[in-house]
Formats: structure tokens, sequence, C-alpha cells
């Protein structure tokens, strides 16, 4: 127990295969790494290699086919839905490539989403989310809609959701994919600063070396396993751009 | 860790705002099979309602006799192979045990003038100072009744002496003229003693478009020994059933023998049948309303797959994902009810304009104005017409509520 208190994420073994039809497609074949609290990994690999698997699988959004996954001292094995769900809200927080903000609600209604869940009042919902938004720059565009927001204003929003419930490890699939590269810098530069005020653990599954290069660890996947990791700076001695 | 009701609505009402247009049509659906199963329910019920007031007017030891084709072939005492009812039967009945008085009528259909009116409405020729027995509460406005055996008097109803829409009213002592209709046409002069008060519908008659004439001027003007009718006064309301066997044993299906509490109980049980048959037509309208949440709703979770998804990531758990769909449902219910039994209050005043409380109970040939019918509303049938939608619409919405609580987040998420 103790060796996992430092632990963000700890998969065991890991396998994931996916079952067409008849015929197995293993997307994971055996993962074992460990991410510490307050890391900012990358996970980098060709298409195929089972990043994003990897990462649902951290995100709780799926489950092993063996192996364990060990978020925040807890064994996902051992949760059901619910659980699962409830350990999403309060420890997890997404951002993806596409954003996957809900297009009828505003900047800031997005944003209260994972606090509507907990049955968090309005008012106290409003200003942190609020807060959140002005932290990422949007304070102004809370009450404009995704299709009103550009992809660099959109991802933004996606990242005070992913933070506004102030969770220990933030998931990126591919945060930079859509956004232009000086949106790339603001948000990783972001994502330094959270990363170094509050010590949130980020995982970021990336194509983007700018993105791979500035992060602690960069874990390399190839056909389902770990190919190599490379330490690239210490996080202690990590400065940012 | 719950999400309050509050937030969930909220979401609810913003998602079925999202698609205005389909929204507005599931809940049009709801509406309608709402406000039909209000409007068809009160309208009956108020249908039954209305009849039994009439019926009511009669007296619980009264009995109707006549002949029993009469009731199927309009046009009165045209056909020689029906049962006539004579003084003999007037006899006959009177000696029966528990009868304490038979009033024989004659009744025509006919039309009225006088100054620069002319009506149609009915005659009854009868012993006029029986008037008061036969029909409870009826009561004179101005003038007396005219002696029974006066060949030339009359005394109308209220709605003859003062028509709708007519400034030519009619005054005591004038004269009157009455033509009969169908195969007999012949006219008399009737002078008016009497008005009556309103008084409305009874049985087969609008007593307000009556002209009451006595026996023998009807007689006369009728061309005929035989009455259209017999009224059985029996000693208490009890004598009743057992005077209506004695009447039927005797005379077989020759004639047709009635009483308010027969008339009731058929009323009642063409009535409940009717509530019953469109209640289910409202019934069915509603489930096809139903069927349309089902669909709407199987869309909606099909198209916001992608978001389910997100919900489920943002850590929303299956029972809440499952709530949010299904208070869409419940809110276009909720809608929908309440919508509903607003166009079904409304509908049900059009239906009872539309159709008039014809007498379809009474011998033919003798029924023409008609009361509007006013419909029924229990607190049971609002409060159904209220709730009964939004069960629906929770029972239809479930199924799908369940498909997207269920659903893969991994598969969702990537949803194009």
């Amino acid at each position: 127990m103790s060796s996992r208190a430092g632990l963000a994420v700890q998969t065991i073994g890991v396998t994931k295969v996916y079952r067409v039809g008849h015929i197995d497609y293993p997307a994971l074949r055996g993962v074992s790494l460990k991410i510490g609290k307050g890391e900012l990994v990358s996970i980098v690999g060709p298409s195929g290699s089972g990043k994003s698997t990897l990462l649902n699988l951290i995100g709780a959004l799926d489950a092993p086919t063996s192996g364990r996954v060990i978020v925040d001292g807890i064994d996902l094995r051992k949760l059901n839905q619910d659980k699962l769900a409830l350990l999403r809200n309060l420890r997890i927080g997404f951002v993806y490539q596409t954003f996957n903000l809900i297009q009828r609600l505003t900047a800031i209604e997005n944003v209260e989403m994972p606090l509507i869940a907990r049955g968090i009042p309005e008012k106290i919902r409003k200003s942190r989310s609020l807060k959140m938004l002005s932290a990422v720059g949007l304070r102004r565009e809370a009450n404009k809609r995704p299709t009103e927001l550009s992809g660099g204003e959109q991802q933004r929003v996606a990242i005070a959701r992913a933070l506004v419930t102030q969770p220990t490890i933030v998931l990126g699939d591919e945060p930079t994919g859509n956004v232009d590269s000086k949106t790339t810098r603001e948000v990783l530069n972001y994502i330094i600063q959270v990363n170094k005020a509050f010590g949130t653990t980020f995982v970021l599954v990336t194509h983007n070396p700018e993105v791979s290069n500035m992060t602690h660890r960069m874990i390399t996947l190839k056909d389902g396993l770990i190919e190599k990791e490379q330490y690239l700076q210490r996080m202690d001695s990590y400065t940012g751009l | 860790m719950q999400m309050r009701i509050s937030d969930i609505f909220k979401l609810a009402f913003k998602a079925l705002r999202d698609r205005k247009l389909r929204s507005f049509l599931t809940i049009l659906g709801i509406m309608i099979g709402s406000a039909i199963i209000l409007a068809l329910i009160a309208s009956s019920s108020g249908l039954s309602a209305g009849i039994q007031a009439q019926v009511s007017k009669i007296g619980a030891n009264t009995l109707t006799v006549s002949s029993a084709r009469q009731f199927f072939a309009p046009g009165g005492s045209s056909g020689t192979q029906n049962y006539q009812l004579s003084q003999q039967d007037v006899n006959t009945i009177k000696s029966l045990q528990g009868v304490s008085d038979v009033i024989p009528y004659y009744s025509q259909r006919a039309t009225i003038s006088y100054g620069s009116n002319s009506m149609e409405g009915e005659l009854i020729g009868v012993d006029t100072s029986a008037l008061f027995t036969m029909y409870k509460g009826l009561s004179l406005y101005s003038g007396s009744l005219p002696d029974s055996y006066d060949p030339s008097a009359a005394a109308v109803g209220y709605s003859i002496a003062f028509p709708t829409g007519s400034s030519d009213q009619l005054t005591l002592n004038q004269m009157i003229s009455i033509t009969l209709g169908g195969s007999t046409s012949s006219s008399l002069t009737f002078l008016v003693k009497g008005v009556f008060s309103e008084y409305g519908r009874v049985l087969f008659s609008n007593i307000d478009d009556t002209v009451f004439v006595s026996l023998q001027s009807a007689q006369i003007l009728l061309k005929t020994q035989y009455f259209s009718g017999l009224y059985v006064i029996t000693n208490t309301a009890g004598d009743v059933t057992t005077v209506q066997q004695e009447i039927e044993s005797y005379y077989g299906t020759q004639v047709r023998v009635m009483s308010a509490g027969s008339m009731v109980s058929s009323v009642e049980s063409i009535t409940s049948q009717m509530t019953v048959f469109l209640g289910s037509i409202g019934g069915v309208s509603l489930f096809v309303a139903a069927v349309g949440i089902t669909n709407t709703m199987f869309v909606s979770v099909m198209e916001r797959t992608r978001e389910i998804g997100i919900l489920k990531a943002l850590g929303y758990r299956p029972r809440q994902i499952m709530g949010m769909f299904l208070s869409e449902a419940i809110l276009s219910g909720v809608v929908g009810g309440v919508g509903g039994t607003i166009l079904g209050y409304a509908l049900s005043f059009m239906i009872g304009g539309a159709l008039p409380m014809s007498g379809g109970f009474g011998p033919p040939g003798q029924t023409r104005s008609s009361t509007t019918l006013t419909p029924v509303f229990t607190p049971e049938l609002i409060a159904f017409s209220l709730l009964f939608p939004i069960g629906i619409a929770v029972l239809a919405g479930l199924y799908p509520a369940w498909r997207a609580s269920r659903m893969n987040a991994v598969v969702a998420l990537k949803y194009e």
C-alpha cells in the first residue's frame, strides 16, 4: 500500500484484446508502468500502438482484458460502474483532441457539467467555473456556445472543464491535435503551470514532439508494448518554456 | 453525491429546447391523445348526466307504455300491423294491482303558428289536469290550465310563447294554429289559456316546444282513436317493477314498457359503453403518442451518443444518465398532459356544441329542439388526463433512457 502512495497511476501486466467477429485484435499486450504524483508524462508511438487504449484504461472508461490498473491507490477491478463513474468525476479529468464539448451548452455550462453530477449548488459551481474560465483567459466568452469559439478557445474550455473538479490526474488524448502552433504553446504553458502549482499529474497521448519534448518522461508504445521510456528532465529542475 | 432534481430538469429542458420542432411534435402527439380522452369522456358523462336529469323529471312511480313498433317506425300510426293502444288497454292496465292511474296521450309533430311566427313543435293531447302529475316540477308562467274537456283550449310551452329571435310574442287568449306534420295534414286553431314556465326536455319531448290540448281535440285532429302512449302511475315507487312485469307478461312484445329506473339503467349502460369506446379511442391515440416518444427518444439517444460518452467521461453514473434522458420524456409528458387537459377542456365544449342532446331515447317523430350538452369534469378525470400522459411518457422513455445509460463510454466517445 505504502509503496503505491506516491503513485498516481500504476498498471500491472495490462492487456486489452478487442474482439471483432471471431478475430481477436490485441491492442495492449502486457503493459506495466508507474506514474508518480505530479508527473508530466507523454505517451507516444505510431497509430495502433495502443496509446488511446492505455489512456482509456487509466481513465477507467474501459476495463483491461487482464492485468490491473491502479489509480490514486485504488484498484479499478474492485469497482462497479457507479464507483468507476465516481472515481472519474472526483479524480480524473479528460481533454480530447476533438474537445468534446456539448454544443448546445455555453462555455460556462460545459465547465459546470462535472460539478452538476456532484450535486453542487448552482451559485457555487458557477463561481468556480467562472474562476476556471478566467484562469484560461475566457472569462468574457463564458456565455458563448462552442460554435462561437475558435478551436483554441474550445480546447481551453475543455481544459477548464477537466480542471474545475481539481482532479489528481488529467488525461489528454492528443490535446493539441486540433489547434494551431500558437495555441499549442499556450495550452502547454498552461498545463505546465497547473502541474507546477497544484501538482496535478498529466498523462498526454501525443504525436507532437513539441508536446512530448516538454514532459518529464516520454513513454513510447509499439504494438501494444512499451518500447522505451525516456526521462527528459527531472521534475524539480523542470522550468517549462 | 446526488444530482439535484432541478439540475436534471434544467438540462432536460435545454435538451428539448435544442430540438424545438421535434420536441413540439412529440409533445403535440401527447397533447392530442390526452385532449381526446378528456374531451370524449367528459362529453359522454355530460350526455349521461343530461339524459339522467331528463329521466328524473318523470316520477319514480311512473311507467310509460307505448306500441312496440312505434319505436322503429317513424311517422306514428301508419302501420296496421302495430299493436294499437285503446281505451280498453287503459282499463286493463288500470285494473292491475298497484296501479293508481293511467293517463293516455296523443303526441305528434306539428307546425305551430301565430302572428308572424311559425315554428316546429309538438302537439300533445292529454287530460290537461294530469300534466302536473306527469311532469314533476312543471308550473304555469301565466294563465291557467285549460279545462280537460274544452276542445278549443290549449296550454303552450315557454319557447312557443316567447320564441327566441322574434319580437312577436304570444299573449293569453290569443289564437294559435296547429298544422300536423306527417301523413295526416290537417289544421285546427286553439285559444291559448296558459303558458308554462321553462321546463326543458323530459324523455321524449321538449315541454318548452309543446302545445298541450285536450285528449278529445287531439283525437279529432289526428283522426284516430288509438293513443300514442300511456302514462301509468303506480301507488308507490316500489310497485313499478311488478307493474312493469305484469304489463309485459300481458302484452308480450306488443308494447314497450319503460320506467324511470329502467331508462336510467339503459342510459347508463349505453353511456358507459360509449365512455369505454371513446376512452379507448383516446387511449389508442395516446399509445400512438407513446410510440412517437419512444421513437424520438431513440433518435435522440443515437444523435447524442457522443454526448453520452462525454457525460460518462465526466463521471456521470449510469443511473444519472438514465435519469437525464427519462426526465426529458417526463417533461414532454408534463407539458403534453397540461396542454392536453386545457385543449381537451376546450374541445369538450366544442363537442357539446356540435353534438346536441337529441332525445335519442324517445319515440321518433317527437324529437326536435335540443339542449346543449354540458361536459362533466370530475377531479378524477382531470387528474387522469394530467397524470396518464406522464405515465405513458415515462414508460415510453424508459427503454431508450436505459440504452443510453448502458452505452460503452469508449465507443460512444468515438461516435461521429
